[in-house]
């Protein structure tokens, strides 16, 4: 290699193959963030010239039906990620522990909903909660209702839908932190005498809470953003901002309120995210 | 006593975990009976089987034509992500490793923000600069969001293959292009493997972003199925997402068999 090239000319060529990747990043996340913040400041002024203002915030912010929409998204998103948690908790512990070749098969079982689309998903569980739908087939057949359950078209169908939708990512965040959890630091607890039940409470619990927090955090911004399955099985009665953003754009093509609505719901999004760190940070320094 | 409760406890945990298992699988399994019907309607437990429906989907020229659009999107999606991903990744490991979060951190951005605020946040963009979205629109959103996956799987293919190969290969004469095909590249090679068909699944499956990014005529399958079932709910919008969930459970098969599903990175 007598004609290698100098060190420093090396060190710029070695960035070469990342250039296609962050250029698609700049023009396609860097800049379109950049407008949604500018076009959020502005509106049509007279003359067909963009002004600035702060009035779609203002406007939206002093609209009552607005906090209650904005209450009701956030709502959804706490719902489904506690729900998520108690639901995938178990199940994360049990495959953590799984030491048989089913191990495969049941993980696969849980990633599986992951790999099938969202509209898929949401008309299945349209089919399942609808007045006539399996599981009031089901209910109704085994006598326990007379008429149908309002499962659908109601902030419950919403919760249900979801939950299943996003179950998959908590029990992936909680997996990745309970597998890496050291299975003698248990049987140490367990060797000094405390009940199977206390280990849990004392030792496996907190080492897994970088899980709980990771998993939590993702399913609830997952669950404030989500569009289709509120919509569908809403069924147009729960309204969600993601549902009046994309209303905004596509119906009345209010850019500039679609624009201030998405980004007041991020910061809500990142402020709860935010408070939640801070009240779990006291938990996270005794154990970590 | 202890072990009595222990018992009861692992008993109580077992039936949960399977109940929660259930609870995943049941939607699919239902969708997948009720394409199956050979009825008129949609109905659980199915009537009797057929294909019928999958052959009814099949003829509807929206659903033929939406399946081409989204195939030719994923592969075109598929295909680029893995080129990007792969240089991406490539830089990636020559990097210095306090720099590494950063780049990390980009690379991953399409995954950590909403999809949707993403996709309105282009729209916004494409409509500042007075333009209209379009096929162009909708294939470049697609690799912004399979890109990720690729770049992901391959860094942990990377990582897991001994960092002294590549220098060994040049230091016994190989020129960079070499060391790029005969070491990098099979290296690299399993989790190339497993973000593609991931980047293709994820692609195939993408709703918000094709709702909010196509242009006029670019429907792909999944916004002509929810289309569909905004008129009609019978077995053939079933078939339709029953052929779907073949296509997942196929590439779930695939990535299990070529580099174990545990290998893969979200």
């Amino acid at each position: 290699m007598s004609g290698a090239p100098p060190a420093a000319a090396r060190r710029d060529f070695s960035w070469a193959p990342a250039v296609p990747a962050l250029s698609l990043i700049v023009i396609l996340i860097v800049l379109p963030y950049i407008s949604i913040l500018g076009a959020s400041f502005t509106k049509a002024g007279p003359g067909g010239h963009s002004v600035l203002t702060v009035s779609n915030y203002t406007d939206a912010l002093s609209d009552s039906f607005f906090y209650e929409t904005l209450a009701r998204t956030l709502g959804i998103g706490l719902t489904v990620s506690v729900a998520c948690l108690l639901i995938g908790y178990p199940v994360a512990l049990h495959l953590a522990r799984l030491r048989s070749r089913w191990g495969g098969l049941l993980y696969g079982l849980v990633l599986s909903p992951l790999l099938v689309g969202l509209v898929v998903r949401t008309f299945a569980w349209a089919v399942i909660l609808s007045d006539n739908g399996v599981a009031n087939g089901i209910l109704q057949s085994l006598g326990l209702t007379e008429d149908p359950l309002p499962l659908m078209n109601n902030t419950l169908g919403v919760v249900i839908g979801l939950t299943h939708i996003f179950l998959p990512f908590m029990v992936i965040s909680l997996l990745n932190v309970l597998q890496s959890i050291d299975p003698r630091v248990e049987a140490a607890a367990r060797s000094l005498g405390a009940s199977a039940f206390r280990t849990f409470l004392r030792v496996t619990l907190p080492l897994s809470l970088p899980g709980i927090i990771t998993g939590s955090i993702l399913v609830f911004l997952l669950g404030i953003s989500s569009y289709l399955t509120p919509l569908v099985l809403g069924g147009g009665i729960v309204k969600t901002i993601p549902i009046l953003v994309v209303q905004s754009l596509l119906t009345t093509f209010q850019w500039n309120v679609g624009a201030a609505l998405s980004l007041i719901l991020a910061c809500a999004g990142m402020l709860a995210v935010l408070i939640f760190l801070l009240a779990t940070s006291r938990w996270r320094k005794i154990d970590g | 006593m202890d072990k009595f409760w222990r018992r009861g406890w692992r008993g109580i945990h077992s039936l949960y975990t399977a109940l929660v298992y259930i609870y995943l699988i049941a939607p699919l399994l239902i969708i997948l009976a009720m394409s199956l019907n050979s009825g008129e309607l949609l109905s659980f437990p199915p009537e009797g089987l057929s294909v019928r429906w999958y052959v009814e989907a099949f003829h509807n020229t929206q659903f033929r034509s939406a399946f081409l659009t989204s195939i030719l999107v994923a592969a075109v999606a598929t295909l680029c992500s893995a080129l990007l991903g792969f240089g991406a990744a490539v830089a990636f490991m020559r990097l210095a490793t306090r720099r590494q979060n950063g780049f990390r951190l980009a690379m991953l951005s399409p995954l950590l923000l909403p999809e949707i605020l993403t996709s309105i946040a282009i729209l916004i963009a494409i409509n500042a600069v007075g333009w209209q979205p379009s096929y162009v629109s909708l294939q470049a959103g697609h690799i912004l969001i399979t890109m990720p996956y690729v770049f992901m799987n391959v860094v942990a293919s990377l990582q897991r293959a001994d960092p002294s190969l590549p220098l060994a290969a040049s230091g016994l004469g190989a020129s960079e292009w070499k060391v790029l095909l005969r070491v990098t590249i099979p290296s690299a090679k399993p989790g190339l493997i497993s973000g593609c068909l991931f980047a293709f699944v994820i692609s195939f499956d993408l709703f918000n972003l094709s709702l909010l990014l196509r242009g006029i005529g670019g429907i792909t399958l999944p916004l002509a199925l929810s289309d569909y079932m905004n008129w009609n709910l019978d077995p053939a919008a079933a078939a339709v997402s029953g052929t779907s969930v073949c296509l997942s459970i196929l590439a779930v098969i695939i990535i299990d068999r070529f580099v174990g599903l545990r290998s893969l990175r979200f």
